[in-house]
Protein backbone atom coordinates (compact mmCIF):
# COMPACT_ATOMS: atom_id res chain seq x y z
CA UNK A 1 0.00 0.00 0.00
CA UNK A 2 2.84 2.57 0.99
CA UNK A 3 4.86 1.50 -1.86
CA UNK A 4 1.56 1.73 -4.32
CA UNK A 5 1.18 5.28 -2.84
CA UNK A 6 4.79 6.28 -4.03
CA UNK A 7 4.27 3.88 -7.22
CA UNK A 8 1.55 5.15 -9.05
CA UNK A 9 2.58 8.97 -9.52
CA UNK A 10 6.00 7.58 -10.36
CA UNK A 11 5.09 5.27 -13.16
CA UNK A 12 2.49 8.01 -14.90
CA UNK A 13 5.24 10.40 -14.55
CA UNK A 14 7.74 8.87 -16.29
CA UNK A 15 5.08 7.82 -18.97
CA UNK A 16 3.70 11.01 -19.18
CA UNK A 17 6.82 11.89 -20.26
CA UNK A 18 6.95 10.69 -23.68
CA UNK A 19 3.85 12.31 -24.19
CA UNK A 20 3.00 16.28 -25.15
CA UNK A 21 1.30 17.79 -22.03
CA UNK A 22 -0.27 20.14 -24.26
CA UNK A 23 -2.68 17.75 -25.42
CA UNK A 24 -6.16 17.88 -23.51
CA UNK A 25 -6.41 14.31 -23.19
CA UNK A 26 -2.75 13.83 -21.68
CA UNK A 27 -3.62 16.64 -19.48
CA UNK A 28 -6.64 15.05 -18.24
CA UNK A 29 -4.48 11.39 -18.09
CA UNK A 30 -2.36 13.25 -15.44
CA UNK A 31 -5.25 14.66 -13.60
CA UNK A 32 -6.67 10.79 -13.00
CA UNK A 33 -3.05 9.66 -12.14
CA UNK A 34 -3.10 12.57 -9.72
CA UNK A 35 -6.33 11.90 -8.50
CA UNK A 36 -5.40 7.77 -7.80
CA UNK A 37 -2.48 8.65 -6.29
CA UNK A 38 -4.44 10.82 -3.70
CA UNK A 39 -6.72 8.08 -3.52
CA UNK A 40 -4.37 5.56 -2.55
CA UNK A 41 -2.32 8.52 -0.26
CA UNK A 42 -6.28 9.05 1.07
CA UNK A 43 -6.62 5.30 2.01
CA UNK A 44 -3.56 4.58 3.36
CA UNK A 45 -4.26 7.75 5.77
CA UNK A 46 -7.36 5.67 6.75
CA UNK A 47 -6.08 2.67 7.33
CA UNK A 48 -3.19 4.55 9.49
CA UNK A 49 -5.55 6.14 11.88
CA UNK A 50 -7.75 3.42 12.32
CA UNK A 51 -4.80 0.77 12.48
CA UNK A 52 -1.94 2.67 13.71
CA UNK A 53 1.45 3.05 11.88
CA UNK A 54 2.28 0.73 9.20
CA UNK A 55 5.88 -0.39 7.63
CA UNK A 56 7.53 -1.76 4.64
CA UNK A 57 11.01 -2.84 4.39
CA UNK A 58 12.18 -2.52 0.73
CA UNK A 59 13.39 -5.64 -0.92
CA UNK A 60 11.78 -7.96 1.76
CA UNK A 61 15.06 -7.47 3.65
CA UNK A 62 14.96 -7.81 7.30
CA UNK A 63 14.38 -4.52 9.41
CA UNK A 64 17.61 -2.43 10.39
CA UNK A 65 19.00 -3.97 6.88
CA UNK A 66 16.62 -2.63 4.05
CA UNK A 67 15.21 0.97 3.63
CA UNK A 68 12.04 1.21 5.37
CA UNK A 69 8.71 3.27 4.44
CA UNK A 70 6.77 4.32 7.82
CA UNK A 71 3.52 5.68 7.57
CA UNK A 72 3.16 7.12 10.67
CA UNK A 73 -0.38 10.22 11.19
CA UNK A 74 2.33 13.20 10.79
CA UNK A 75 3.71 11.59 7.70
CA UNK A 76 0.11 10.78 5.91
CA UNK A 77 -1.49 13.80 7.00
CA UNK A 78 1.13 16.06 5.11
CA UNK A 79 1.01 13.67 2.18
CA UNK A 80 -2.46 13.31 1.82
CA UNK A 81 -2.29 17.46 2.02
CA UNK A 82 0.07 17.88 -0.38
CA UNK A 83 -0.96 15.49 -2.95
CA UNK A 84 -4.78 16.72 -3.02
CA UNK A 85 -3.09 20.09 -3.09
CA UNK A 86 -1.17 19.35 -6.66
CA UNK A 87 -4.28 17.17 -7.67
CA UNK A 88 -5.84 20.39 -7.25
CA UNK A 89 -3.94 22.50 -9.13
CA UNK A 90 -3.02 20.02 -11.84
CA UNK A 91 -6.91 20.08 -12.53
CA UNK A 92 -6.91 23.96 -12.91
CA UNK A 93 -3.93 24.43 -15.02
CA UNK A 94 -5.51 21.85 -17.23
CA UNK A 95 -8.41 23.62 -17.52
CA UNK A 96 -6.78 26.77 -17.95
CA UNK A 97 -5.22 24.97 -20.96
CA UNK A 98 -1.17 23.76 -20.53
CA UNK A 99 1.44 25.44 -22.05
CA UNK A 100 4.31 23.80 -21.81
CA UNK A 101 5.14 20.04 -22.86
CA UNK A 102 6.07 18.64 -19.57
CA UNK A 103 4.03 20.22 -17.26
CA UNK A 104 1.82 17.38 -16.12
CA UNK A 105 4.94 14.94 -15.90
CA UNK A 106 6.49 17.56 -13.18
CA UNK A 107 3.79 17.80 -11.73
CA UNK A 108 3.69 13.87 -10.96
CA UNK A 109 7.15 13.64 -10.14
CA UNK A 110 6.91 16.37 -7.58
CA UNK A 111 3.84 14.14 -6.51
CA UNK A 112 5.98 11.13 -6.08
CA UNK A 113 9.14 13.21 -4.76
CA UNK A 114 6.65 14.27 -1.90
CA UNK A 115 4.59 11.16 -0.89
CA UNK A 116 7.90 9.16 -0.74
CA UNK A 117 9.35 11.91 1.68
CA UNK A 118 6.38 11.94 3.91
CA UNK A 119 6.72 8.26 4.03
CA UNK A 120 10.13 7.23 4.27
CA UNK A 121 12.19 6.46 7.37
CA UNK A 122 15.47 6.53 6.40
CA UNK A 123 17.42 9.82 6.59
CA UNK A 124 19.36 9.50 3.34
CA UNK A 125 16.17 8.06 1.50
CA UNK A 126 14.41 11.41 2.64
CA UNK A 127 17.23 13.36 1.15
CA UNK A 128 16.94 11.48 -2.50
CA UNK A 129 12.87 11.83 -2.24
CA UNK A 130 14.16 15.78 -1.26
CA UNK A 131 16.11 16.22 -4.03
CA UNK A 132 13.41 14.45 -6.62
CA UNK A 133 10.82 17.09 -5.29
CA UNK A 134 13.35 20.02 -5.46
CA UNK A 135 14.61 19.55 -8.93
CA UNK A 136 10.94 19.12 -10.25
CA UNK A 137 10.06 22.18 -8.54
CA UNK A 138 12.42 23.92 -9.80
CA UNK A 139 11.88 23.04 -13.35
CA UNK A 140 8.02 23.61 -12.69
CA UNK A 141 9.26 27.48 -11.79
CA UNK A 142 9.95 28.19 -15.26
CA UNK A 143 6.49 28.00 -16.49
CA UNK A 144 5.45 30.44 -18.14
CA UNK A 145 9.33 30.78 -19.71
CA UNK A 146 9.49 34.60 -19.22
CA UNK A 147 12.33 36.15 -17.90
CA UNK A 148 10.40 36.97 -14.78
CA UNK A 149 9.97 33.25 -14.61
CA UNK A 150 13.38 32.14 -15.19
CA UNK A 151 15.24 34.36 -13.26
CA UNK A 152 12.99 33.25 -10.41
CA UNK A 153 13.57 29.70 -11.13
CA UNK A 154 17.52 30.58 -11.30
CA UNK A 155 17.53 32.03 -7.62
CA UNK A 156 15.20 29.13 -6.20
CA UNK A 157 17.64 27.08 -7.55
CA UNK A 158 20.80 28.05 -6.15
CA UNK A 159 19.71 28.96 -2.79
CA UNK A 160 17.30 25.94 -2.10
CA UNK A 161 20.28 23.70 -3.17
CA UNK A 162 22.60 25.42 -1.33
CA UNK A 163 19.78 24.36 1.62
CA UNK A 164 20.19 21.03 0.29
CA UNK A 165 23.66 20.47 0.64
CA UNK A 166 23.70 21.55 4.13
CA UNK A 167 20.84 19.12 4.92
CA UNK A 168 23.63 16.43 3.10
CA UNK A 169 26.53 17.34 5.21
CA UNK A 170 23.86 16.98 8.29
CA UNK A 171 22.96 13.71 7.40
CA UNK A 172 26.68 13.08 6.76
CA UNK A 173 27.34 14.36 10.41
CA UNK A 174 23.96 11.93 12.06
CA UNK A 175 25.47 8.39 10.24
CA UNK A 176 28.96 9.83 11.61
CA UNK A 177 27.51 10.15 15.17
CA UNK A 178 25.37 7.19 15.14
CA UNK A 179 26.10 4.67 13.12
CA UNK A 180 22.82 4.79 11.08
CA UNK A 181 20.48 5.84 9.16
CA UNK A 182 16.67 4.35 10.35
CA UNK A 183 14.90 7.22 11.63
CA UNK A 184 14.00 5.14 15.07
CA UNK A 185 17.38 3.92 15.67
CA UNK A 186 18.86 7.45 14.88
CA UNK A 187 16.48 9.07 17.51
CA UNK A 188 17.71 6.59 19.92
CA UNK A 189 21.40 7.02 19.31
CA UNK A 190 21.09 10.45 19.43
CA UNK A 191 19.13 10.28 23.07
CA UNK A 192 22.29 8.98 24.38
CA UNK A 193 24.83 11.08 22.59
CA UNK A 194 26.31 14.49 24.49
CA UNK A 195 23.93 17.46 23.24
CA UNK A 196 26.94 19.69 22.69
CA UNK A 197 27.88 17.55 19.41
CA UNK A 198 24.37 17.25 18.67
CA UNK A 199 23.75 20.69 18.19
CA UNK A 200 25.80 21.29 15.35
CA UNK A 201 23.71 19.02 13.46
CA UNK A 202 20.45 20.24 14.89
CA UNK A 203 21.44 23.66 13.53
CA UNK A 204 22.48 22.65 10.47
CA UNK A 205 19.29 21.00 9.94
CA UNK A 206 17.24 23.72 10.77
CA UNK A 207 19.01 26.27 8.91
CA UNK A 208 18.38 23.75 5.92
CA UNK A 209 14.93 23.75 6.37
CA UNK A 210 14.56 27.66 7.66
CA UNK A 211 15.41 28.08 3.89
CA UNK A 212 13.30 25.61 2.46
CA UNK A 213 10.21 27.40 4.89
CA UNK A 214 11.48 30.87 3.96
CA UNK A 215 11.83 32.09 7.67
CA UNK A 216 12.72 35.27 8.54
CA UNK A 217 16.87 35.28 8.08
CA UNK A 218 16.79 32.94 5.28
CA UNK A 219 13.67 34.22 3.09
CA UNK A 220 15.45 36.57 0.86
CA UNK A 221 14.56 33.65 -2.37
CA UNK A 222 10.98 33.61 -1.62
CA UNK A 223 9.34 36.94 -3.05
CA UNK A 224 11.23 36.78 -5.70
CA UNK A 225 10.18 33.07 -6.33
CA UNK A 226 6.16 33.45 -5.98
CA UNK A 227 5.27 36.59 -7.39
CA UNK A 228 7.48 35.68 -9.87
CA UNK A 229 5.62 32.55 -10.84
CA UNK A 230 2.86 31.67 -12.11
CA UNK A 231 -0.27 31.42 -9.94
CA UNK A 232 -0.51 27.58 -10.36
CA UNK A 233 2.75 27.06 -10.07
CA UNK A 234 3.02 29.60 -6.76
CA UNK A 235 0.41 27.56 -5.59
CA UNK A 236 1.68 24.33 -5.63
CA UNK A 237 4.95 25.93 -3.95
CA UNK A 238 2.95 27.44 -1.25
CA UNK A 239 0.58 24.62 -0.81
CA UNK A 240 2.48 21.63 -0.97
CA UNK A 241 6.32 21.73 -1.49
CA UNK A 242 6.37 24.25 1.69
CA UNK A 243 5.12 21.29 3.60
CA UNK A 244 8.82 19.89 3.49
CA UNK A 245 9.94 22.76 5.78
CA UNK A 246 7.38 22.34 8.15
CA UNK A 247 7.14 18.38 8.23
CA UNK A 248 11.31 18.10 8.31
CA UNK A 249 11.39 20.46 11.46
CA UNK A 250 8.43 18.62 13.00
CA UNK A 251 10.11 15.46 12.16
CA UNK A 252 13.58 16.09 12.65
CA UNK A 253 13.15 18.64 15.46
CA UNK A 254 10.49 17.16 17.58
CA UNK A 255 10.95 13.71 16.31
CA UNK A 256 14.82 12.97 16.16
CA UNK A 257 16.19 15.98 18.10
CA UNK A 258 13.87 16.75 21.01
CA UNK A 259 16.34 17.51 23.79
CA UNK A 260 18.10 19.87 21.13
CA UNK A 261 14.69 20.86 19.85
CA UNK A 262 14.48 22.15 24.33
CA UNK A 263 17.79 24.04 24.14
CA UNK A 264 17.12 25.85 21.16
CA UNK A 265 13.52 27.11 22.36
CA UNK A 266 14.26 30.85 22.68
CA UNK A 267 16.41 30.67 19.50
CA UNK A 268 13.32 29.43 17.63
CA UNK A 269 10.50 31.88 19.64
CA UNK A 270 12.95 34.59 18.32
CA UNK A 271 13.14 33.46 14.65
CA UNK A 272 9.84 32.70 14.75
CA UNK A 273 8.30 35.69 15.80
CA UNK A 274 10.99 38.16 13.51
CA UNK A 275 9.33 36.43 10.61
CA UNK A 276 5.50 36.94 12.03
CA UNK A 277 6.23 40.62 12.09
CA UNK A 278 8.68 41.32 9.51
CA UNK A 279 6.41 39.34 6.77
CA UNK A 280 3.37 40.89 8.23
CA UNK A 281 5.01 44.57 7.48
CA UNK A 282 6.14 43.46 4.45
CA UNK A 283 2.90 42.17 3.41
CA UNK A 284 0.74 45.32 4.40
CA UNK A 285 3.31 47.47 2.60
CA UNK A 286 3.15 45.58 -1.60
CA UNK A 287 0.33 46.19 -3.49
CA UNK A 288 -0.32 43.38 -6.12
CA UNK A 289 -1.73 40.44 -4.67
CA UNK A 290 1.52 37.74 -5.20
CA UNK A 291 3.69 39.48 -3.40
CA UNK A 292 1.62 40.01 -0.68
CA UNK A 293 0.45 36.32 -0.50
CA UNK A 294 4.62 35.76 -0.57
CA UNK A 295 5.58 38.09 2.14
CA UNK A 296 2.25 36.26 4.13
CA UNK A 297 4.43 33.09 3.70
CA UNK A 298 6.79 34.51 5.27
CA UNK A 299 4.78 35.67 8.30
CA UNK A 300 2.69 32.03 8.87
CA UNK A 301 5.80 29.81 8.69
CA UNK A 302 6.80 31.63 11.91
CA UNK A 303 3.46 30.59 13.69
CA UNK A 304 4.74 26.55 12.80
CA UNK A 305 8.10 28.07 14.67
CA UNK A 306 6.54 29.52 17.23
CA UNK A 307 3.75 26.62 18.30
CA UNK A 308 7.49 24.08 18.16
CA UNK A 309 9.45 26.54 20.97
CA UNK A 310 6.32 26.24 23.23
CA UNK A 311 7.01 22.40 22.63
CA UNK A 312 4.88 19.45 24.62
CA UNK A 313 1.89 17.49 23.24
CA UNK A 314 -0.19 20.39 22.81
CA UNK A 315 2.47 22.85 21.22
CA UNK A 316 3.02 19.83 18.73
CA UNK A 317 -0.19 19.49 17.72
CA UNK A 318 -1.12 23.02 17.05
CA UNK A 319 1.80 23.27 14.87
CA UNK A 320 0.89 20.24 12.87
CA UNK A 321 -2.49 21.59 12.76
CA UNK A 322 -0.94 24.97 11.78
CA UNK A 323 1.01 23.70 9.06
CA UNK A 324 -1.66 21.59 6.91
CA UNK A 325 -4.00 24.80 7.58
CA UNK A 326 -1.63 27.05 6.27
CA UNK A 327 -1.11 24.98 3.32
CA UNK A 328 -4.52 24.49 2.60
CA UNK A 329 -5.11 28.52 2.96
CA UNK A 330 -2.63 29.95 0.65
CA UNK A 331 -3.32 27.16 -2.23
CA UNK A 332 -6.48 28.73 -2.52
CA UNK A 333 -5.61 32.02 -2.23
CA UNK A 334 -2.87 31.58 -4.59
CA UNK A 335 -5.26 29.46 -7.03
CA UNK A 336 -7.70 32.65 -6.55
CA UNK A 337 -5.36 35.46 -7.80
CA UNK A 338 -5.78 35.05 -11.14
CA UNK A 339 -9.88 33.79 -10.99
CA UNK A 340 -12.36 36.75 -11.93
CA UNK A 341 -16.06 36.38 -11.77
CA UNK A 342 -19.18 35.11 -9.85
CA UNK A 343 -18.48 33.75 -6.21
CA UNK A 344 -14.75 34.10 -6.70
CA UNK A 345 -14.24 37.32 -4.26
CA UNK A 346 -16.21 34.98 -2.16
CA UNK A 347 -13.99 32.12 -2.04
CA UNK A 348 -11.07 34.61 -1.86
CA UNK A 349 -12.29 36.16 1.22
CA UNK A 350 -13.01 32.89 2.96
CA UNK A 351 -9.14 31.95 2.61
CA UNK A 352 -8.67 35.94 3.84
CA UNK A 353 -10.67 35.07 6.73
CA UNK A 354 -8.35 31.56 7.32
CA UNK A 355 -5.12 33.03 7.12
CA UNK A 356 -6.57 35.96 9.66
CA UNK A 357 -8.01 32.98 11.95
CA UNK A 358 -11.73 33.78 12.20
CA UNK A 359 -14.34 31.25 13.15
CA UNK A 360 -15.84 29.41 10.83
CA UNK A 361 -12.94 28.74 9.17
CA UNK A 362 -10.00 26.12 9.29
CA UNK A 363 -7.77 28.54 10.08
CA UNK A 364 -9.68 29.55 13.29
CA UNK A 365 -8.61 26.18 15.30
CA UNK A 366 -5.22 26.64 13.59
CA UNK A 367 -4.81 29.73 15.61
CA UNK A 368 -7.08 28.66 18.69
CA UNK A 369 -4.52 25.73 19.12
CA UNK A 370 -1.60 27.75 19.10
CA UNK A 371 -3.72 30.20 21.50
CA UNK A 372 -4.12 27.53 23.77
CA UNK A 373 -0.72 25.83 23.96
CA UNK A 374 0.68 29.20 24.29
CA UNK A 375 -2.38 30.10 27.47
CA UNK A 376 -0.78 26.27 28.86
CA UNK A 377 2.62 27.03 29.09
CA UNK A 378 2.25 30.18 30.12
CA UNK A 379 3.77 31.91 27.35
CA UNK A 380 2.95 35.74 27.36
CA UNK A 381 5.33 36.44 24.47
CA UNK A 382 3.12 33.71 22.00
CA UNK A 383 0.03 35.40 22.86
CA UNK A 384 0.98 38.94 21.85
CA UNK A 385 2.70 37.90 18.73
CA UNK A 386 -0.70 35.71 18.02
CA UNK A 387 -2.79 38.69 18.32
CA UNK A 388 -0.68 41.31 16.55
CA UNK A 389 0.31 38.67 13.49
CA UNK A 390 -4.08 38.32 13.37
CA UNK A 391 -3.80 41.93 13.02
CA UNK A 392 -1.54 42.71 10.25
CA UNK A 393 -2.99 39.88 8.79
CA UNK A 394 -6.28 41.30 8.52
CA UNK A 395 -4.92 44.44 7.32
CA UNK A 396 -3.15 43.11 4.53
CA UNK A 397 -5.39 40.36 3.49
CA UNK A 398 -8.75 43.13 2.79
CA UNK A 399 -6.54 45.11 1.29
CA UNK A 400 -6.10 42.81 -2.00
CA UNK A 401 -9.40 41.67 -1.60
CA UNK A 402 -10.33 45.68 -1.51
CA UNK A 403 -7.64 45.89 -4.23
CA UNK A 404 -8.76 43.18 -6.55
CA UNK A 405 -12.76 42.66 -5.70
CA UNK A 406 -14.50 45.75 -4.66
CA UNK A 407 -13.39 47.65 -8.21
CA UNK A 408 -15.60 46.91 -10.81
CA UNK A 409 -15.58 44.13 -13.00
CA UNK A 410 -14.20 46.17 -15.96
CA UNK A 411 -11.81 47.17 -14.27
CA UNK A 412 -9.98 44.04 -12.76
CA UNK A 413 -10.56 41.63 -14.84
CA UNK A 414 -9.45 42.39 -18.42
CA UNK A 415 -10.34 39.04 -20.18
CA UNK A 416 -13.31 38.73 -18.68
CA UNK A 417 -14.61 36.21 -16.27
CA UNK A 418 -12.75 32.59 -16.04
CA UNK A 419 -13.90 29.29 -16.79
CA UNK A 420 -16.58 27.69 -14.72
CA UNK A 421 -14.50 24.66 -13.89
CA UNK A 422 -11.59 26.65 -12.26
CA UNK A 423 -14.10 28.71 -10.75
CA UNK A 424 -15.65 25.72 -9.31
CA UNK A 425 -12.24 24.42 -8.03
CA UNK A 426 -11.63 27.51 -6.12
CA UNK A 427 -15.26 27.31 -4.71
CA UNK A 428 -14.91 23.71 -3.19
CA UNK A 429 -11.04 24.48 -1.62
CA UNK A 430 -13.25 27.77 -0.16
CA UNK A 431 -16.21 25.22 1.05
CA UNK A 432 -13.21 22.41 1.91
CA UNK A 433 -11.76 24.88 4.17
CA UNK A 434 -15.50 26.25 5.71
CA UNK A 435 -16.20 22.71 6.28
CA UNK A 436 -12.86 21.86 7.99
CA UNK A 437 -14.09 25.22 10.60
CA UNK A 438 -17.55 23.91 10.69
CA UNK A 439 -16.61 20.41 11.96
CA UNK A 440 -12.87 20.17 12.75
CA UNK A 441 -12.79 16.87 14.55
CA UNK A 442 -10.54 15.21 11.81
CA UNK A 443 -7.63 18.05 11.78
CA UNK A 444 -7.98 18.21 15.76
CA UNK A 445 -8.01 14.20 16.38
CA UNK A 446 -4.82 14.02 13.21
CA UNK A 447 -2.75 16.59 15.16
CA UNK A 448 -3.13 15.05 18.03
CA UNK A 449 -2.33 11.42 16.18
CA UNK A 450 0.84 12.99 14.45
CA UNK A 451 1.98 14.80 17.88
CA UNK A 452 1.99 11.32 19.81
CA UNK A 453 3.51 9.84 16.74
CA UNK A 454 5.88 12.28 17.16
CA UNK A 455 6.55 11.97 21.25
CA UNK A 456 6.55 8.26 21.00
CA UNK A 457 9.27 7.97 18.46
CA UNK A 458 11.83 8.55 20.84
CA UNK B 1 43.03 10.64 7.49
CA UNK B 2 39.82 12.61 8.87
CA UNK B 3 40.95 15.56 9.26
CA UNK B 4 42.42 16.01 6.03
CA UNK B 5 39.12 15.44 4.63
CA UNK B 6 37.62 17.78 6.99
CA UNK B 7 39.75 20.48 5.88
CA UNK B 8 39.71 19.69 1.82
CA UNK B 9 35.49 20.04 2.90
CA UNK B 10 35.91 23.30 4.71
CA UNK B 11 38.25 24.50 2.29
CA UNK B 12 35.86 23.20 -0.96
CA UNK B 13 33.27 24.43 1.12
CA UNK B 14 34.35 28.13 1.45
CA UNK B 15 35.54 28.41 -1.93
CA UNK B 16 31.84 27.25 -2.93
CA UNK B 17 30.16 29.48 -0.78
CA UNK B 18 32.51 32.67 -2.15
CA UNK B 19 32.06 31.76 -5.58
CA UNK B 20 28.08 31.75 -5.00
CA UNK B 21 28.29 35.12 -3.92
CA UNK B 22 29.90 36.34 -7.40
CA UNK B 23 27.60 38.17 -9.79
CA UNK B 24 28.40 35.71 -12.38
CA UNK B 25 26.02 33.13 -13.13
CA UNK B 26 28.88 30.36 -14.23
CA UNK B 27 30.54 31.24 -10.94
CA UNK B 28 27.91 30.67 -9.36
CA UNK B 29 27.13 27.21 -10.73
CA UNK B 30 31.15 25.90 -9.97
CA UNK B 31 30.42 27.09 -6.41
CA UNK B 32 27.35 25.29 -6.29
CA UNK B 33 29.33 22.19 -8.15
CA UNK B 34 31.89 23.09 -5.21
CA UNK B 35 29.99 22.84 -2.28
CA UNK B 36 28.09 19.57 -3.70
CA UNK B 37 31.63 18.11 -3.76
CA UNK B 38 32.15 19.20 -0.20
CA UNK B 39 28.79 17.70 0.89
CA UNK B 40 29.82 14.32 -1.11
CA UNK B 41 33.43 14.10 0.52
CA UNK B 42 31.63 14.87 3.86
CA UNK B 43 29.62 12.23 3.17
CA UNK B 44 32.33 9.85 2.27
CA UNK B 45 34.40 11.11 5.58
CA UNK B 46 31.69 10.13 7.95
CA UNK B 47 31.82 6.11 7.15
CA UNK B 48 36.16 5.98 6.91
CA UNK B 49 37.06 2.91 8.35
CA UNK B 50 40.08 0.71 7.45
CA UNK B 51 39.50 -2.85 6.95
CA UNK B 52 39.02 -5.65 4.19
CA UNK B 53 36.80 -5.17 1.26
CA UNK B 54 33.31 -5.95 2.30
CA UNK B 55 32.84 -8.91 -0.57
CA UNK B 56 30.63 -11.63 0.13
CA UNK B 57 31.89 -13.92 1.47
CA UNK B 58 32.91 -11.85 4.02
CA UNK B 59 36.11 -12.16 5.66
CA UNK B 60 36.04 -13.41 9.07
CA UNK B 61 38.95 -11.63 9.78
CA UNK B 62 38.74 -8.36 12.09
CA UNK B 63 37.38 -5.20 10.47
CA UNK B 64 35.69 -4.29 7.35
CA UNK B 65 35.34 -1.17 5.75
CA UNK B 66 31.67 0.74 5.26
CA UNK B 67 30.07 0.07 2.15
CA UNK B 68 27.16 2.15 3.06
CA UNK B 69 28.91 5.64 2.54
CA UNK B 70 30.15 4.49 -0.67
CA UNK B 71 26.60 3.63 -2.15
CA UNK B 72 25.44 6.78 -0.40
CA UNK B 73 28.08 9.46 -1.89
CA UNK B 74 27.60 7.17 -5.71
CA UNK B 75 23.81 8.46 -5.70
CA UNK B 76 24.79 12.05 -4.13
CA UNK B 77 26.93 12.10 -7.02
CA UNK B 78 24.62 11.59 -9.62
CA UNK B 79 22.23 13.76 -7.65
CA UNK B 80 24.85 16.57 -7.81
CA UNK B 81 25.26 15.86 -11.53
CA UNK B 82 21.78 16.11 -12.76
CA UNK B 83 21.26 19.38 -10.63
CA UNK B 84 24.59 21.03 -12.62
CA UNK B 85 23.19 20.08 -16.06
CA UNK B 86 19.51 21.50 -15.02
CA UNK B 87 21.29 24.56 -13.43
CA UNK B 88 23.30 24.87 -17.09
CA UNK B 89 20.37 24.99 -18.96
CA UNK B 90 18.41 27.40 -16.73
CA UNK B 91 21.21 29.62 -17.35
CA UNK B 92 20.95 29.12 -20.80
CA UNK B 93 17.64 30.12 -20.50
CA UNK B 94 18.26 33.32 -18.28
CA UNK B 95 20.77 34.17 -20.55
CA UNK B 96 18.46 34.12 -23.63
CA UNK B 97 15.88 35.68 -21.71
CA UNK B 98 17.76 38.81 -20.23
CA UNK B 99 20.70 38.52 -22.83
CA UNK B 100 22.84 38.69 -19.95
CA UNK B 101 24.67 36.17 -18.43
CA UNK B 102 25.38 38.02 -15.03
CA UNK B 103 23.16 38.74 -11.95
CA UNK B 104 23.35 42.48 -11.66
CA UNK B 105 22.33 42.84 -15.16
CA UNK B 106 18.88 40.42 -14.35
CA UNK B 107 18.43 42.64 -11.27
CA UNK B 108 18.45 45.60 -13.04
CA UNK B 109 15.94 44.39 -15.28
CA UNK B 110 13.65 43.60 -12.30
CA UNK B 111 14.11 46.95 -11.00
CA UNK B 112 13.14 48.57 -14.95
CA UNK B 113 10.24 46.16 -14.37
CA UNK B 114 8.95 47.23 -11.09
CA UNK B 115 9.20 50.94 -11.65
CA UNK B 116 6.99 50.37 -15.08
CA UNK B 117 4.67 48.58 -12.59
CA UNK B 118 4.83 51.35 -10.37
CA UNK B 119 3.61 54.32 -12.95
CA UNK B 120 0.96 51.88 -14.13
CA UNK B 121 0.13 51.93 -10.14
CA UNK B 122 0.14 55.55 -9.84
CA UNK B 123 -1.71 56.42 -13.79
CA UNK B 124 -4.85 54.25 -12.39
Amino acid sequence: MIALAVGIPWVAAVALLFLDGRRRWVGWLAVTAAAAGFGTVAALAALVVVDGPREVVAGGWPPGVGIVLRADALGVAFAVLSSGVLLVALAQQVIAGVRSRTFPALVLFLATGLTGLFLTGDVFNFYVFFELSMIAAYVLTTYGGRARQTGGAFIFAVVNLLGSFIFLIAVAAIYHVTGTLEMRAVADQLAVVEPSTVILIAVALFVAFGVKLGLFPFHFWLPVVYAGARPTVAAILGGALANIGSYGVLRFGAGLLPRELELGAVALLVIGGASIVYGSLQAVSRRTAPEVLAYSSIGQVGYVLVALSVGGRAGLAAAVVFALVNSLNKALLFLTVELRGWLVGAAFAVGALSVTGVPPSAGFFGKAALFRAGLDAGDVAVVVLLFLGGALSFVYMFQIYQRDHWRPASATAPGGSSPLAARAIAIGLAMLVIALGVWPEPLISIGEDAASALLGGR
Amino acid sequence: MILVISLVVAILFGAGAYLLLKPDLFRVIVGVVLVSHAANLALMGSGLSRGQPPIYPLPFSDGISDPLVQALTLTAIVIGFAVTTLLLGLVVRVYRSHFAPDLDEVARAEARREAELERDEVSI
